[in-house]
């Protein structure tokens, strides 16, 4: 039974990070670029949500983290400054969503909007290193103004997606 | 919705309103008199006055920064998504960056240069 558990979960965590990683590339092939550097709707991150909530936080982990190293492949800019700005910014955002997961306080509403900010913020910070300028920072309050509609929108959509989707039971030795 | 993820949304908010005040301070300053470009290679410090175009060394290649009209914008850059030339024109409190390049070009607002001082007057 645990290593069914086991196969179960890894399956579900592949099927997250290939749907990540397709949603990922569609919305920097079709969506036109926003103001803000390296900017998206995040769409992506639905899979990471689910995958936090779903599979734990080390599948959440390979789900967030290799999408963007998928994606970046994909659109030829792996270890270039878009890599680095996604990277920053997939790194904090599971972070901070990990830190909410352990209250029952928050739903994935919130970790979705927190996650959105921490995500945006981060390559803020990042750009300004990589620029060498804090200029990038200038953009906060619109990048902040961003996150909230976009995360409000991905936390709504993982809540509703997760509802339809069987929980998968993790053995001691998966989770 | 929780009562925490209110509070998630509530910080946001109040975030993005701490933050508002220098960006509106910045659209209200008084018109801009010089323009500093960031590069790899160093900065550069211009006035609006010095009209013409100006190629900077980025990371990937020649970043094309054009200032005319009092205005400067990125006219060419060699990076993937073109996000910097798409951004119009450098306005105090909105830079234009190019990231892929590490070049930014930022307007800098007249009238003493601290821009805090027009809101709380």
């Amino acid at each position: 039974m645990r290593y069914r558990a086991d196969t179960r979960a890894t399956v579900h965590t592949a099927m997250l990070l290939a749907m990540a990683a397709v949603i990922g590339y569609l919305e920097i092939v079709l969506l036109p670029p926003f103001s803000v550097p390296g900017f998206k709707l995040g769409l992506a991150n639905i899979a990471v949500i689910i995958a936090l909530a779903n599979v734990g936080l080390a599948r959440a982990a390979i789900v967030s983290l290799g999408r963007v190293f998928i994606v970046a492949l994909a659109a030829g800019t792996l270890g270039g400054p878009a890599f680095v700005l996604s990277l920053a910014g997939a790194c904090a955002s599971l972070a901070l969503m990990a830190v909410l997961r352990r209250s029952p306080a928050f739903s994935v509403i919130g970790w979705a909007v927190a996650g959105a900010a921490a995500h945006n913020l981060t390559q803020l910070v990042a750009a300004c290193l990589l620029v060498g300028t804090f200029a990038p920072i200038d953009l906060a309050p619109l990048a902040l103004a961003m996150s909230l509609p976009s995360g409000l929108a991905i936390g709504y959509s993982a809540r509703l997606l997760i509802s339809r989707v069987p929980r998968v039971s993790l053995s001691a030795a998966g989770r | 919705m929780t009562a925490g993820d209110r509070g998630v949304v509530a910080l946001v908010v109040a975030l993005t309103f701490l933050w508002l005040p220098s960006s509106i301070a910045s659209a209200f300053a008084p018109a801009a008199e010089g323009v500093i470009i960031t590069s790899p290679e160093g900065t550069t410090t211009l006035s609006l006055d010095d009209e013409g175009t100006y190629r900077v060394e980025g990371r990937s290649g020649i970043v094309t920064v054009r200032v005319a009209g009092e205005k400067a914008w990125v006219v060419e850059a060699p990076c993937p998504d073109g996000l910097c030339q798409r951004s119009g024109a450098a306005r105090a409190g909105r830079p234009v960056i190019c990231s892929p390049n590490g070049v930014s070009v930022e307007v800098q607002p007249g009238g003493g240069g601290d821009v805090l001082d027009a809101v709380s007057r």
